[in-house]
C-alpha cells in the first residue's frame, strides 16, 4: 500500500475516532497502536510502552504543570476582580475607558494565568455586567470579553507556546518573546474595533457621576503589583538565561501560591486543594495528550507518512504563500472542532518540516498557529469562550454572543495577514533580545 | 454488587487524584530547592532533575483515573451534542470501548516494560543512578486503575446510571471545569 493511501486511511480514521467523543489522548493512542499493528505487525508493539514513557521524560515538560499552577493560584484568588477594579479606577473617565479597562485587564490577566477560559471567566464576571449596566450593547459586551480571553494563549507565559516549542524543538523563551508584540497589537485591534462599533451605534461613553480619589486609585495597586512583579521576574529569569523555563516556572508557581495565601488569605485547606486539584486535572490532561501525540508521531514516522507528505508538498513547487494560506485554512478548520493542545501536538511534527522547507521562521509560525488556535476558542461549533460567557450572562442568547465574536475573529485574521506581510512584528523582539539564531531549544 | 464495585473504583480514583496532586506539589517544592542549591549556594544538584521528571510522569499516569472520573480528559464533543439520545448512547458506548481497549493493552505492555526494568535491574543514566522500575511502575499501576475506571464508566453507561458523555438534557457550562488551553 502506498504511503498516500495509508495517509488517507490514517487521516479518515483519526477524524472519525476524535469526532466520536473519545478522549483525545486515548483516541490518539488507540489509533497509533491500531495502525502499528495493521502495517507493522505485533512486533511493533514492543516499543510502544517505551515510546509512551519517553514522550513525558523531558525536564522541559515540567514547566507545564508549574505554569498551570501559577494560573490556578491566581485564578482561584480574587486577583482578576482586583485587576479589573484597579484598571477601572484609573481609566473610568476616559472615553471608552470601560472597554479599554476590560480588554486591558484581559491582556494582563492573560499574562498572569496563560489560560484563555480562566481569563474569560475571571474578567467577564465583572466586565460583562458592568458594560451592560452602563448601556453597552449585549453583543459588544460579551463578544469583547470572549475575544479578550483568547489573549491568554498568545501573551506569555503561554502553555500553547510551550507545547509548540516542545513539539518542534523551538526555543520556548524565543516563542514567549515573539508573542508579546502581536499580543499587544491584537489587544489594540480589539480595543479599536470595540470603540469604533459602539461609536457607530451612537453609544457615547459618558463619565459616571462619581469620582475616585487618588487615594482610592493607589489603594487598588498593591494587591495586583506582586503578581505582576512575579510574572516580570519569571520573564527576566527566563530571558536573562539565569534559569531554565521549568526552574523559572517552578519558583513562579511557588511564589504565586504563597502570594495567594498571604494576600488573599487562601490558607484554608479547601482553597489550597482547589489550586492543586485544578493543576492536577489540567496538567494530567495535557501531559497525557503529549504522551499519546508522541506515540502518534512515532506511528506516522514509522509509516513514512510525515516524510512523504513533506516531500509531496515540496515537489508541487507551490508558491510558499499559497502553502501558508492552505496551512492556515487547515489550522482554522481544525480549530473549529479540536482543542488547541491536541492540534498543536498532532500537527506540529507534520507541519514543522513543511514550513522549514518552505523557508518560514518556526518562531513566527508558532505565533501564526497560536492566533489560529485563538480563533477556534471563539468560533462555533466548539468556541469554548462563547459558552463560558454564556454561563456568565445566561440571558444573552448564544447566537447573539456568537455574532458579537465575529468581528474579533476578523481582527485575528487581519492580525495573521499583518504578520505575514511584516513577520518582523513577531521576530523583532526575540531577535533583538536573544540574537538572530533560530531553532535552538 | 455493581454499586459496590463502582463505589470502590471511585474511591481508588479519588485517592489517585490526591496522590498525583501530592506528587505535583512535591515537584514544585523540589524545583525551588534545586534552584536554591544551584543558584544561591552555587552547588551541583544530583537527584533533583530526575526526581521532578519522574514525579510528574508518575502524576500523569496515576492521576489519569481521577481526571477520567471528573471528566477532565478533553474530548471533541461536537457530534455527541448534535446527535439524538439513541445515537449518542451507541457513540458513547463505542468510544468507551475503544478507550478501554487502549488502556487494557497499554496496561499489559507497560507491565512488560516495567518487568523488564525490574528483572534486568535497569538504572538511570544520570549521576543519581535511580532504579528505573520505581518510576516505571507508575505506568501499569495508573493505566490499570484507569482501565478499572473505564469499566466502571462502561457499567454506568450501560445500566443508565450516567447519561452518554455526561450530557444532561439542560446542559450548562461549569465555570470550574478544567480549562482547555
Amino acid at each position: 500500500m502506498s504511503p498516500a493511501v495509508q495517509g488517507t486511511i490514517v487521516l479518515v480514521v483519526t477524524l472519525i475516532v476524535l469526532l466520536s467523543g473519545a478522549p483525545v489522548a486515548f483516541g490518539l493512542g488507540a489509533i497509533s497502536i491500531a495502525f502499528l499493528l495493521l502495517f507493522h505487525g505485533v512486533d511493533s508493539l514492543q516499543v510502544v510502552a517505551e515510546t509512551f514513557y519517553a514522550g513525558l521524560q523531558d525536564f522541559t515538560l515540567v514547566s507545564i504543570p508549574m505554569f498551570v499552577m501559577m494560573g490556578a493560584a491566581i485564578g482561584s484568588s480574587p486577583a482578576g476582580k482586583d485587576l479589573y477594579e484597579a484598571l477601572d479606577r484609573w481609566l473610568y473617565r476616559l472615553p471608552g475607558g470601560l472597554v479599554i479597562s476590560n480588554l486591558g485587564a484581559c491582556a494582563i490577566f492573560a499574562a498572569l494565568t496563560g489560560s484563555s477560559p480562566a481569563c474569560c471567566a475571571a474578567i467577564g464576571k465583572m466586565g460583562i455586567p458592568e458594560m451592560r449596566r452602563r448601556g453597552y450593547p449585549d453583543d459588544v459586551a460579551t463578544g469583547s470579553i470572549c475575544a479578550g480571553g483568547t489573549l491568554g494563549i498568545l501573551i506569555p507565559p503561554s502553555i500553547t507556546f510551550i507545547l509548540y516549542g516542545i513539539a518542534t524543538e523551538t526555543s520556548i523563551g524565543r516563542l514567549f518573546l515573539a508573542g508579546v508584540v502581536p499580543g499587544v497589537m491584537l489587544t489594540g485591534l480589539f480595543m479599536l474595533w470595540t470603540l469604533f462599533i459602539i461609536w457607530k451605534r451612537g453609544f457615547r461613553s459618558h463619565a459616571p457621576d462619581f469620582r475616585y480619589s487618588w487615594k482610592e486609585k493607589f489603594q487598588s495597586i498593591p494587591k495586583i503589583l506582586p503578581f505582576v512583579l512575579i510574572i516580570v521576574g519569571v520573564m527576566y529569569v527566563l530571558y536573562g538565561g539565569v534559569a531554565t523555563p521549568s526552574e523559572a516556572a517552578g519558583v513562579g508557581a511557588a511564589l504565586c501560591v504563597t502570594l495567594a495565601v498571604v494576600i488573599y488569605r487562601l490558607w484554608n485547606p479547601a482553597d489550597l486543594w482547589k489550586i492543586l486539584r485544578d493543576t492536577t486535572r489540567e496538567s494530567v490532561m495535557i501531559l497525557m495528550i503529549i504522551a499519546a501525540a508522541v506515540l502518534f508521531g512515532y506511528m506516522l514516522t514509522s509509516l513514512y507518512l510525515t516524510q512523504t507528505l513533506a516531500q509531496a508538498i515540496a515537489d508541487t513547487h507551490v508558491n510558499k504563500w499559497v502553502l501558508m494560506a492552505l496551512i492556515n485554512l487547515f489550522l482554522l478548520v481544525s480549530g473549529f472542532f479540536i482543542p488547541p493542545a491536541a492540534i498543536i501536538l498532532m500537527t506540529s511534527p507534520i507541519l514543522y518540516p513543511i514550513i522549514r522547507a518552505a523557508g518560514f521562521d518556526p518562531v513566527w509560525f508558532g505565533v501564526i498557529m497560536t492566533i489560529n488556535m485563538e480563533i477556534g476558542l471563539i468560533h462555533p461549533p466548539v468556541g469554548l469562550n462563547i459558552y463560558i460567557v454564556n454561563a456568565i450572562a445566561p440571558d444573552v442568547p448564544v447566537q447573539r454572543v456568537m455574532w458579537g465574536t465575529i468581528p474579533y475573529v476578523i481582527c485575528m485574521m487581519l492580525q495573521i495577514v499583518i504578520l505575514c506581510v511584516f513577520p518582523e512584528i513577531a521576530t523583532w523582539l526575540p531577535d533583538t533580545l536573544m540574537g538572530p539564531i533560530i531553532g535552538a531549544k | 454488587m455493581i454499586d459496590g464495585f463502582i463505589w470502590i473504583v471511585k474511591r481508588i480514583s479519588q485517592l489517585c487524584g490526591v496522590f498525583a496532586a501530592a506528587l505535583i506539589g512535591a515537584a514544585v517544592v523540589i524545583v525551588c530547592q534545586m534552584v536554591f542549591i544551584r543558584y544561591v549556594l552555587n552547588q551541583n544538584t544530583i537527584w533533583q532533575t530526575d526526581f521532578v521528571t519522574y514525579s510528574l510522569v508518575a502524576a500523569t499516569f496515576i492521576g489519569s483515573p481521577y481526571v477520567l472520573l471528573t471528566r477532565g480528559h478533553v474530548n471533541v464533543d461536537v457530534l455527541p451534542h448534535y446527535l439524538g439520545r439513541g445515537a449518542r448512547y451507541w457513540l458513547a458506548l463505542a468510544s468507551v470501548i475503544v478507550a478501554l481497549a487502549f488502556c487494557l493493552l497499554m496496561t499489559v505492555l507497560t507491565f512488560n516494560f516495567w518487568h523488564e526494568a525490574w528483572t534486568k535491574k535497569w538504572l538511570s543514566e544520570s549521576m543519581w543512578r535511580a532504579r528505573l522500575w520505581i518510576p516505571y511502575s507508575s505506568m501499569p499501576v495508573g493505566l490499570g486503575i484507569l482501565s478499572l475506571q473505564y469499566i466502571a464508566d462502561l457499567i454506568n453507561l450501560a445500566t443508565g446510571r450516567e447519561p452518554p458523555f455526561g450530557i444532561k438534557p439542560a446542559e450548562v457550562v461549569d465555570l470550574d471545569s478544567p480549562e482547555v488551553i
